[in-house]
Protein backbone atom coordinates (compact mmCIF):
# COMPACT_ATOMS: atom_id res chain seq x y z
CA UNK A 1 0.00 0.00 0.00
CA UNK A 2 1.36 3.39 -0.99
CA UNK A 3 1.60 5.79 1.93
CA UNK A 4 3.18 8.64 0.02
CA UNK A 5 2.88 9.38 -3.64
CA UNK A 6 4.49 12.28 -5.51
CA UNK A 7 3.29 12.85 -9.07
CA UNK A 8 5.32 15.17 -11.32
CA UNK A 9 6.18 17.39 -8.41
CA UNK A 10 7.56 20.72 -9.58
CA UNK A 11 8.75 23.89 -7.91
CA UNK A 12 9.37 27.10 -9.76
CA UNK A 13 9.74 30.48 -8.20
CA UNK A 14 10.36 33.99 -9.46
CA UNK A 15 13.76 35.43 -8.69
CA UNK A 16 13.19 39.21 -8.42
CA UNK A 17 16.92 39.98 -8.66
CA UNK A 18 17.55 37.89 -11.77
CA UNK A 19 14.10 38.83 -13.11
CA UNK A 20 13.39 35.28 -14.27
CA UNK A 21 11.71 32.01 -13.28
CA UNK A 22 13.94 29.49 -11.56
CA UNK A 23 13.05 25.81 -11.43
CA UNK A 24 14.32 24.12 -8.26
CA UNK A 25 12.50 20.80 -8.71
CA UNK A 26 11.67 19.23 -12.12
CA UNK A 27 8.80 16.75 -12.29
CA UNK A 28 9.82 14.41 -9.50
CA UNK A 29 7.67 11.30 -9.13
CA UNK A 30 8.10 8.93 -6.21
CA UNK A 31 6.03 6.27 -4.45
CA UNK A 32 6.75 5.17 -0.91
CA UNK A 33 5.22 2.01 0.56
CA UNK A 34 3.94 1.82 4.10
CA UNK A 35 6.75 1.00 6.52
CA UNK A 36 9.48 1.86 4.06
CA UNK A 37 12.59 3.83 4.98
CA UNK A 38 13.66 5.99 2.05
CA UNK A 39 16.78 8.15 2.09
CA UNK A 40 16.99 11.06 -0.32
CA UNK A 41 20.58 12.03 -0.96
CA UNK A 42 22.16 14.69 -3.14
CA UNK A 43 24.57 17.61 -3.16
CA UNK A 44 23.48 20.92 -1.66
CA UNK A 45 21.19 22.84 -3.96
CA UNK A 46 19.77 19.67 -5.53
CA UNK A 47 16.28 20.47 -4.23
CA UNK A 48 16.01 17.80 -1.54
CA UNK A 49 14.97 20.14 1.24
CA UNK A 50 12.56 21.90 -1.14
CA UNK A 51 10.89 18.55 -1.84
CA UNK A 52 10.60 17.80 1.87
CA UNK A 53 9.14 21.24 2.57
CA UNK A 54 6.55 20.68 -0.16
CA UNK A 55 5.57 17.29 1.25
CA UNK A 56 5.36 18.82 4.74
CA UNK A 57 3.12 21.54 3.31
CA UNK A 58 5.40 24.37 4.43
CA UNK A 59 5.71 25.78 0.91
CA UNK A 60 3.21 25.58 -1.97
CA UNK A 61 4.00 23.25 -4.85
CA UNK A 62 3.28 23.19 -8.54
CA UNK A 63 2.98 20.05 -10.63
CA UNK A 64 0.38 17.33 -10.34
CA UNK A 65 -0.11 16.19 -6.76
CA UNK A 66 1.20 14.97 -3.43
CA UNK A 67 -0.90 12.21 -1.86
CA UNK A 68 -0.70 10.89 1.70
CA UNK A 69 -2.77 7.72 2.06
CA UNK A 70 -4.68 8.92 -1.00
CA UNK A 71 -5.39 12.40 0.43
CA UNK A 72 -4.19 15.51 -1.34
CA UNK A 73 -1.67 17.63 0.62
CA UNK A 74 -2.86 21.20 1.22
CA UNK A 75 -0.56 22.69 3.83
CA UNK A 76 1.00 21.28 6.99
CA UNK A 77 -0.84 18.59 8.95
CA UNK A 78 -0.39 16.00 11.69
CA UNK A 79 -0.32 13.12 9.17
CA UNK A 80 3.25 14.21 8.35
CA UNK A 81 5.58 14.38 11.34
CA UNK A 82 8.68 16.50 10.77
CA UNK A 83 12.11 16.26 12.41
CA UNK A 84 14.15 19.42 11.84
CA UNK A 85 17.86 20.00 11.54
CA UNK A 86 17.40 22.83 14.06
CA UNK A 87 15.57 20.39 16.41
CA UNK A 88 12.77 23.01 16.76
CA UNK A 89 11.87 22.00 20.31
CA UNK A 90 9.71 24.49 22.19
CA UNK A 91 12.14 26.08 24.68
CA UNK A 92 9.35 27.06 27.11
CA UNK A 93 8.02 23.53 27.39
CA UNK A 94 9.59 20.63 29.27
CA UNK A 95 10.70 17.55 27.37
CA UNK A 96 7.50 15.77 28.45
CA UNK A 97 5.34 18.68 27.25
CA UNK A 98 7.21 18.80 23.96
CA UNK A 99 6.59 15.11 23.27
CA UNK A 100 2.95 15.43 24.39
CA UNK A 101 2.34 18.44 22.13
CA UNK A 102 0.85 16.51 19.20
CA UNK A 103 -1.63 14.58 21.38
CA UNK A 104 -2.47 17.86 23.17
CA UNK A 105 -3.43 19.44 19.84
CA UNK A 106 -5.71 16.46 19.20
CA UNK A 107 -7.44 17.11 22.53
CA UNK A 108 -6.07 14.04 24.35
CA UNK A 109 -6.53 14.49 28.14
CA UNK A 110 -3.40 15.35 30.14
CA UNK A 111 -3.03 11.99 31.95
CA UNK A 112 -3.24 10.06 28.75
CA UNK A 113 -0.86 12.24 26.74
CA UNK A 114 1.66 12.21 29.59
CA UNK A 115 1.52 8.42 29.56
CA UNK A 116 2.04 8.34 25.78
CA UNK A 117 4.90 10.84 26.05
CA UNK A 118 6.62 8.81 28.79
CA UNK A 119 6.31 5.66 26.74
CA UNK A 120 8.01 7.34 23.76
CA UNK A 121 10.69 8.90 25.96
CA UNK A 122 11.48 5.43 27.27
CA UNK A 123 11.81 4.24 23.67
CA UNK A 124 14.59 6.80 23.16
CA UNK A 125 16.15 6.17 26.58
CA UNK A 126 15.17 9.64 27.82
CA UNK A 127 12.89 8.83 30.77
CA UNK A 128 15.21 10.65 33.18
CA UNK A 129 14.99 13.92 31.20
CA UNK A 130 11.18 14.23 31.14
CA UNK A 131 10.98 17.29 33.38
CA UNK A 132 13.96 19.18 31.99
CA UNK A 133 13.88 22.05 29.54
CA UNK A 134 15.43 21.59 26.07
CA UNK A 135 18.27 24.05 26.70
CA UNK A 136 19.42 21.82 29.58
CA UNK A 137 20.04 18.90 27.19
CA UNK A 138 22.92 18.09 24.83
CA UNK A 139 22.35 18.35 21.08
CA UNK A 140 22.08 14.58 20.70
CA UNK A 141 19.48 14.35 23.46
CA UNK A 142 17.53 17.27 21.99
CA UNK A 143 17.26 15.55 18.64
CA UNK A 144 16.17 12.28 20.30
CA UNK A 145 13.33 14.35 21.76
CA UNK A 146 12.67 15.79 18.29
CA UNK A 147 12.33 12.29 16.83
CA UNK A 148 10.01 10.88 19.50
CA UNK A 149 7.93 14.07 19.53
CA UNK A 150 7.16 13.45 15.85
CA UNK A 151 6.61 9.70 16.43
CA UNK A 152 4.31 10.20 19.43
CA UNK A 153 1.80 11.86 17.14
CA UNK A 154 1.51 8.69 15.02
CA UNK A 155 2.08 10.31 11.63
CA UNK A 156 1.53 8.42 8.38
CA UNK A 157 4.97 9.61 7.23
CA UNK A 158 7.97 10.78 9.20
CA UNK A 159 9.86 13.52 7.33
CA UNK A 160 13.43 14.02 8.50
CA UNK A 161 15.43 16.96 7.17
CA UNK A 162 19.15 16.35 7.80
CA UNK A 163 18.27 15.72 11.45
CA UNK A 164 21.74 14.64 12.55
CA UNK A 165 23.76 17.24 10.64
CA UNK A 166 24.34 19.48 13.64
CA UNK A 167 25.60 16.94 16.19
CA UNK A 168 29.15 15.65 16.56
CA UNK A 169 30.34 12.60 14.60
CA UNK A 170 30.25 10.07 17.49
CA UNK A 171 26.80 11.15 18.63
CA UNK A 172 25.62 11.02 15.02
CA UNK A 173 26.58 7.33 14.74
CA UNK A 174 24.77 6.51 17.97
CA UNK A 175 21.69 8.39 16.82
CA UNK A 176 21.74 6.57 13.48
CA UNK A 177 21.89 3.19 15.22
CA UNK A 178 19.07 4.20 17.56
CA UNK A 179 16.97 5.37 14.65
CA UNK A 180 17.30 2.01 12.87
CA UNK A 181 16.38 0.24 16.13
CA UNK A 182 13.30 2.42 16.65
CA UNK A 183 12.34 1.96 13.01
CA UNK A 184 12.51 -1.82 13.40
CA UNK A 185 10.34 -1.69 16.52
CA UNK A 186 7.68 0.68 15.19
CA UNK A 187 8.02 0.42 11.38
CA UNK A 188 7.12 4.04 10.59
CA UNK A 189 7.25 5.24 6.98
CA UNK A 190 10.27 7.54 6.76
CA UNK A 191 11.64 10.03 4.23
CA UNK A 192 15.15 10.90 5.35
CA UNK A 193 16.94 13.82 3.68
CA UNK A 194 20.72 13.91 3.90
CA UNK A 195 23.87 14.86 2.00
CA UNK A 196 25.83 12.14 3.82
CA UNK A 197 26.05 9.08 1.54
CA UNK A 198 27.08 6.59 4.24
CA UNK A 199 24.23 7.77 6.46
CA UNK A 200 21.73 7.38 3.61
CA UNK A 201 22.83 3.79 2.89
CA UNK A 202 23.16 2.83 6.56
CA UNK A 203 19.58 3.79 7.41
CA UNK A 204 17.47 3.05 4.35
CA UNK A 205 15.69 0.30 2.47
CA UNK A 206 15.99 2.46 -0.62
CA UNK A 207 18.22 5.40 -1.55
CA UNK A 208 16.94 8.03 -3.97
CA UNK A 209 19.73 10.05 -5.60
CA UNK A 210 18.74 13.57 -6.50
CA UNK A 211 20.56 15.97 -8.79
CA UNK A 212 19.62 19.42 -10.03
CA UNK A 213 16.01 18.87 -9.06
CA UNK A 214 15.68 15.50 -10.80
CA UNK A 215 15.71 11.89 -9.59
CA UNK A 216 18.95 10.46 -10.94
CA UNK A 217 18.54 6.89 -9.75
CA UNK A 218 17.11 4.71 -6.99
CA UNK A 219 19.04 1.95 -5.27
CA UNK A 220 17.62 -0.81 -3.09
CA UNK A 221 19.55 -1.51 0.10
CA UNK A 222 19.14 -5.12 1.26
CA UNK A 223 21.53 -5.04 4.18
CA UNK A 224 20.43 -7.18 7.14
CA UNK A 225 19.09 -5.57 10.30
CA UNK A 226 19.78 -4.66 13.04
CA UNK A 227 22.36 -2.41 11.50
CA UNK A 228 25.37 -1.53 13.61
CA UNK A 229 28.33 0.57 12.50
CA UNK A 230 30.88 -1.87 13.98
CA UNK A 231 29.68 -4.53 11.53
CA UNK A 232 28.72 -2.47 8.52
CA UNK A 233 31.90 -0.41 8.36
CA UNK A 234 33.72 -3.57 7.12
CA UNK A 235 30.78 -5.02 5.19
CA UNK A 236 31.45 -5.55 1.46
CA UNK A 237 27.85 -4.90 0.34
CA UNK A 238 27.70 -1.71 2.39
CA UNK A 239 30.99 -0.49 0.93
CA UNK A 240 29.92 -1.32 -2.62
CA UNK A 241 26.54 0.41 -2.28
CA UNK A 242 28.09 3.47 -0.63
CA UNK A 243 30.70 3.74 -3.36
CA UNK A 244 28.04 3.41 -6.03
CA UNK A 245 25.88 6.18 -4.50
CA UNK A 246 28.90 8.38 -3.86
CA UNK A 247 29.98 8.21 -7.51
CA UNK A 248 26.52 9.25 -8.61
CA UNK A 249 26.37 12.13 -6.17
CA UNK A 250 29.82 13.39 -7.12
CA UNK A 251 29.17 13.09 -10.85
CA UNK A 252 25.91 14.95 -10.42
CA UNK B 1 43.19 42.24 56.44
CA UNK B 2 41.61 39.27 58.12
CA UNK B 3 38.98 41.44 59.74
CA UNK B 4 38.21 43.13 56.43
CA UNK B 5 37.78 39.76 54.75
CA UNK B 6 35.57 38.51 57.51
CA UNK B 7 33.48 41.69 57.32
CA UNK B 8 33.15 41.27 53.55
CA UNK B 9 32.10 37.64 53.92
CA UNK B 10 29.50 38.63 56.50
CA UNK B 11 28.20 41.38 54.18
CA UNK B 12 27.90 38.99 51.23
CA UNK B 13 26.03 36.45 53.33
CA UNK B 14 23.72 39.06 54.87
CA UNK B 15 22.86 40.63 51.52
CA UNK B 16 22.26 37.17 50.10
CA UNK B 17 19.64 36.58 52.77
CA UNK B 18 18.19 40.10 52.68
CA UNK B 19 18.83 41.53 49.20
CA UNK B 20 17.22 44.82 50.26
CA UNK B 21 20.33 45.63 52.29
CA UNK B 22 22.41 45.48 49.12
CA UNK B 23 20.04 48.07 47.63
CA UNK B 24 20.24 50.44 50.59
CA UNK B 25 23.96 50.34 51.35
CA UNK B 26 25.13 52.19 48.17
CA UNK B 27 22.88 55.12 49.17
CA UNK B 28 24.54 55.57 52.55
CA UNK B 29 27.47 57.65 51.16
CA UNK B 30 25.08 59.66 48.94
CA UNK B 31 22.90 60.59 51.89
CA UNK B 32 25.96 61.21 54.08
CA UNK B 33 27.52 63.67 51.61
CA UNK B 34 24.17 65.38 51.14
CA UNK B 35 23.80 65.70 54.91
CA UNK B 36 27.32 67.10 55.37
CA UNK B 37 26.87 69.70 52.63
CA UNK B 38 23.47 70.75 53.97
CA UNK B 39 24.73 71.07 57.55
CA UNK B 40 27.96 72.87 56.62
CA UNK B 41 26.08 76.13 56.19
CA UNK B 42 27.33 76.58 52.63
CA UNK B 43 23.75 77.22 51.49
CA UNK B 44 20.72 78.52 53.37
CA UNK B 45 18.67 75.62 54.74
CA UNK B 46 15.48 76.78 52.99
CA UNK B 47 17.36 76.66 49.69
CA UNK B 48 19.19 73.37 50.24
CA UNK B 49 17.42 71.25 52.86
CA UNK B 50 19.05 68.35 54.68
CA UNK B 51 17.89 64.69 54.58
CA UNK B 52 16.33 65.16 58.02
CA UNK B 53 14.11 67.98 56.71
CA UNK B 54 12.93 65.86 53.81
CA UNK B 55 12.26 62.96 56.15
CA UNK B 56 10.22 65.25 58.42
CA UNK B 57 8.25 66.51 55.44
CA UNK B 58 7.68 62.89 54.34
CA UNK B 59 6.24 61.99 57.74
CA UNK B 60 4.09 65.10 57.95
CA UNK B 61 2.71 64.79 54.39
CA UNK B 62 2.05 61.08 54.90
CA UNK B 63 0.30 61.83 58.20
CA UNK B 64 -1.87 64.49 56.56
CA UNK B 65 -2.69 62.00 53.83
CA UNK B 66 -1.54 64.28 50.99
CA UNK B 67 1.37 62.13 49.87
CA UNK B 68 -0.54 58.81 49.84
CA UNK B 69 -3.41 60.45 47.93
CA UNK B 70 -1.13 62.00 45.32
CA UNK B 71 0.85 58.80 44.98
CA UNK B 72 -2.34 56.84 44.47
CA UNK B 73 -3.53 59.30 41.82
CA UNK B 74 -0.25 59.05 39.92
CA UNK B 75 -0.11 55.26 40.09
CA UNK B 76 -3.72 54.81 38.99
CA UNK B 77 -3.12 57.11 36.02
CA UNK B 78 -0.01 55.17 35.07
CA UNK B 79 -1.75 51.82 35.50
CA UNK B 80 -4.79 52.93 33.53
CA UNK B 81 -2.70 54.32 30.66
CA UNK B 82 -0.31 51.38 30.68
CA UNK B 83 -3.15 48.84 30.57
CA UNK B 84 -4.60 50.50 27.48
CA UNK B 85 -1.11 50.75 25.99
CA UNK B 86 -0.45 47.04 26.54
CA UNK B 87 -3.90 46.06 25.26
CA UNK B 88 -3.24 47.98 22.03
CA UNK B 89 0.49 47.41 21.75
CA UNK B 90 0.79 43.63 21.99
CA UNK B 91 -1.85 42.79 19.32
CA UNK B 92 -0.48 45.54 17.06
CA UNK B 93 3.06 44.22 17.54
CA UNK B 94 1.99 40.67 16.77
CA UNK B 95 0.19 41.81 13.62
CA UNK B 96 3.15 43.85 12.37
CA UNK B 97 5.62 41.15 13.39
CA UNK B 98 3.86 38.29 11.67
CA UNK B 99 2.49 39.94 8.52
CA UNK B 100 4.89 41.31 5.96
CA UNK B 101 2.14 43.47 4.47
CA UNK B 102 1.19 44.95 7.84
CA UNK B 103 4.87 45.60 8.48
CA UNK B 104 5.30 47.46 5.19
CA UNK B 105 2.23 49.59 5.83
CA UNK B 106 2.62 50.31 9.53
CA UNK B 107 6.36 50.54 10.10
CA UNK B 108 7.07 53.96 8.50
CA UNK B 109 3.98 55.46 10.16
CA UNK B 110 5.05 53.96 13.48
CA UNK B 111 8.54 55.43 13.27
CA UNK B 112 7.13 58.82 12.25
CA UNK B 113 4.86 59.01 15.28
CA UNK B 114 7.52 57.61 17.58
CA UNK B 115 9.68 60.60 16.69
CA UNK B 116 7.00 63.02 17.93
CA UNK B 117 7.75 62.79 21.62
CA UNK B 118 4.95 62.47 24.14
CA UNK B 119 5.30 66.05 25.37
CA UNK B 120 5.18 67.40 21.83
CA UNK B 121 1.55 66.27 21.72
CA UNK B 122 0.55 68.37 24.73
CA UNK B 123 -0.24 71.68 22.97
CA UNK B 124 -2.73 70.08 20.60
CA UNK B 125 -4.08 67.73 23.27
CA UNK B 126 -4.77 70.62 25.62
CA UNK B 127 -6.81 72.31 22.89
CA UNK B 128 -8.69 69.11 22.08
CA UNK B 129 -9.25 67.58 25.50
CA UNK B 130 -8.45 70.37 27.96
CA UNK B 131 -6.71 69.95 31.32
CA UNK B 132 -7.95 66.54 32.38
CA UNK B 133 -7.62 62.80 32.59
CA UNK B 134 -8.12 62.28 28.84
CA UNK B 135 -5.03 64.33 28.04
CA UNK B 136 -2.96 62.53 30.65
CA UNK B 137 -4.14 59.09 29.58
CA UNK B 138 -3.45 59.89 25.94
CA UNK B 139 0.14 60.87 26.70
CA UNK B 140 0.80 57.78 28.82
CA UNK B 141 -0.77 55.39 26.33
CA UNK B 142 1.23 57.08 23.60
CA UNK B 143 4.49 56.76 25.55
CA UNK B 144 3.94 53.17 26.65
CA UNK B 145 2.70 52.01 23.26
CA UNK B 146 5.85 52.42 21.15
CA UNK B 147 8.38 50.46 23.22
CA UNK B 148 5.83 47.65 23.56
CA UNK B 149 4.96 47.54 19.85
CA UNK B 150 8.60 47.68 18.78
CA UNK B 151 9.70 44.97 21.24
CA UNK B 152 6.74 42.75 20.37
CA UNK B 153 7.57 43.03 16.67
CA UNK B 154 11.17 42.13 17.45
CA UNK B 155 10.03 39.27 19.68
CA UNK B 156 7.67 37.80 17.08
CA UNK B 157 10.34 38.05 14.38
CA UNK B 158 12.91 36.39 16.62
CA UNK B 159 10.83 33.21 16.96
CA UNK B 160 12.51 30.62 14.73
CA UNK B 161 10.37 29.74 11.70
CA UNK B 162 10.89 26.03 12.36
CA UNK B 163 9.07 26.31 15.72
CA UNK B 164 5.85 27.44 14.04
CA UNK B 165 6.32 24.76 11.37
CA UNK B 166 6.88 22.09 14.01
CA UNK B 167 3.68 23.12 15.80
CA UNK B 168 1.72 23.10 12.54
CA UNK B 169 2.93 19.64 11.58
CA UNK B 170 1.96 18.42 15.05
CA UNK B 171 -1.58 19.54 14.31
CA UNK B 172 -1.72 23.08 15.74
CA UNK B 173 -4.27 25.47 14.19
CA UNK B 174 -3.14 29.07 13.46
CA UNK B 175 -4.68 30.22 16.76
CA UNK B 176 -2.87 27.48 18.66
CA UNK B 177 0.41 28.41 16.93
CA UNK B 178 -0.11 32.00 18.07
CA UNK B 179 -0.85 30.91 21.64
CA UNK B 180 1.66 28.07 22.03
CA UNK B 181 4.57 29.35 19.94
CA UNK B 182 4.45 33.00 18.88
CA UNK B 183 3.41 34.50 22.21
CA UNK B 184 5.73 32.54 24.52
CA UNK B 185 8.56 33.01 22.01
CA UNK B 186 8.03 36.76 21.98
CA UNK B 187 7.39 37.01 25.73
CA UNK B 188 10.92 37.90 26.90
CA UNK B 189 11.02 40.76 24.41
CA UNK B 190 7.50 41.86 25.31
CA UNK B 191 8.47 42.06 28.97
CA UNK B 192 11.55 44.09 28.13
CA UNK B 193 9.30 46.40 26.12
CA UNK B 194 6.91 46.66 29.04
CA UNK B 195 9.76 47.50 31.34
CA UNK B 196 10.97 50.29 29.04
CA UNK B 197 7.44 51.47 28.33
CA UNK B 198 6.50 51.76 32.00
CA UNK B 199 9.76 53.59 32.68
CA UNK B 200 9.08 56.15 29.94
CA UNK B 201 5.41 56.32 30.93
CA UNK B 202 6.28 57.10 34.53
CA UNK B 203 8.52 59.99 33.46
CA UNK B 204 5.95 61.28 30.97
CA UNK B 205 3.26 61.16 33.65
CA UNK B 206 5.25 63.42 35.99
CA UNK B 207 5.88 65.87 33.15
CA UNK B 208 2.19 65.92 32.26
CA UNK B 209 1.13 66.31 35.89
CA UNK B 210 3.38 69.35 36.15
CA UNK B 211 1.63 70.98 33.21
CA UNK B 212 -1.90 69.58 33.39
CA UNK B 213 -2.22 68.31 36.91
CA UNK B 214 -4.55 68.99 39.72
CA UNK B 215 -3.06 66.20 41.83
CA UNK B 216 -0.27 63.62 41.71
CA UNK B 217 3.43 63.57 42.51
CA UNK B 218 4.33 65.83 39.59
CA UNK B 219 1.70 68.31 40.66
CA UNK B 220 2.95 68.19 44.24
CA UNK B 221 6.46 69.07 43.11
CA UNK B 222 5.34 71.93 40.88
CA UNK B 223 2.97 73.24 43.51
CA UNK B 224 5.82 73.21 46.02
CA UNK B 225 7.88 75.33 43.64
CA UNK B 226 5.15 77.98 43.71
CA UNK B 227 5.29 77.92 47.52
CA UNK B 228 9.08 77.86 47.43
CA UNK B 229 9.20 74.58 49.36
CA UNK B 230 12.43 72.90 48.29
CA UNK B 231 11.80 70.15 50.83
CA UNK B 232 8.70 68.90 49.02
CA UNK B 233 10.40 69.10 45.62
CA UNK B 234 13.24 66.91 46.85
CA UNK B 235 10.76 64.59 48.53
CA UNK B 236 8.91 64.21 45.20
CA UNK B 237 12.13 63.37 43.41
CA UNK B 238 13.05 60.74 45.98
CA UNK B 239 9.59 59.19 45.83
CA UNK B 240 9.87 58.94 42.04
CA UNK B 241 13.21 57.18 42.16
CA UNK B 242 12.29 54.84 44.98
CA UNK B 243 8.98 53.84 43.51
CA UNK B 244 10.46 53.06 40.12
CA UNK B 245 13.21 51.03 41.72
CA UNK B 246 10.64 48.93 43.58
CA UNK B 247 8.51 48.33 40.50
CA UNK B 248 11.47 47.48 38.30
CA UNK B 249 13.62 45.44 40.65
CA UNK B 250 10.90 43.63 42.56
CA UNK B 251 8.26 43.06 39.90
CA UNK B 252 9.50 43.44 36.31
CA UNK B 253 13.03 42.07 36.57
CA UNK B 254 11.94 38.83 38.33
CA UNK B 255 9.32 38.21 35.62
CA UNK B 256 11.99 38.70 32.98
CA UNK B 257 14.24 36.22 34.77
CA UNK B 258 11.48 33.64 35.19
CA UNK B 259 10.77 33.47 31.45
CA UNK B 260 13.57 34.11 29.00
CA UNK B 261 16.50 33.09 31.15
CA UNK B 262 14.83 29.92 32.37
CA UNK B 263 14.22 28.81 28.79
CA UNK B 264 17.66 29.74 27.56
CA UNK B 265 16.27 32.35 25.17
CA UNK B 266 18.41 35.08 26.68
CA UNK B 267 21.65 34.55 28.52
CA UNK B 268 21.77 35.93 32.00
Amino acid sequence: MKTLSLKNLRKTYFDPYAGSQVTAVHDVSLDVEQGEFVSVVGPSGCGKTTILNMIAGFIPYTGDEILIDGNLVKGPGPDRGVVFQSFALFPWKTVLENVGFGPKMRGVPKDERDRTAREYLALAGLSHAADRYPNELSGGMQQRVGVVRALANNPAVLLMDEPFASVDAQTRMTLQEELTRIWQERKPTVIFITHDVAEAVFLANRVVVLSKGRVLDQIKVDLPRPRVWDHLIEDETFKRLSAQVLQMVRAA
Amino acid sequence: MNIALRFWSGYVRTTHRWPIIATIVPFIPVVAIWSIVANSGMFPRAFFPAPVDVMRSFISLTYKGILPDYLQDSLIRLLFGATIGVALGIPLGILIGSSRLAHRICWPVLLFFQAIGDIAWLPILLIWFGFGLTTMTFVIVYTVLFPIVLSTVLGVQSVHRDLARAAQSLGASPMRVLWEVTLPGALPNIITGLRNGLGYGWRALIAVEIIVGTSGIGFMMFDARRAGSTVEILLGMIVLGTLWYIVDAWILAPIERATGQRWGLVTS
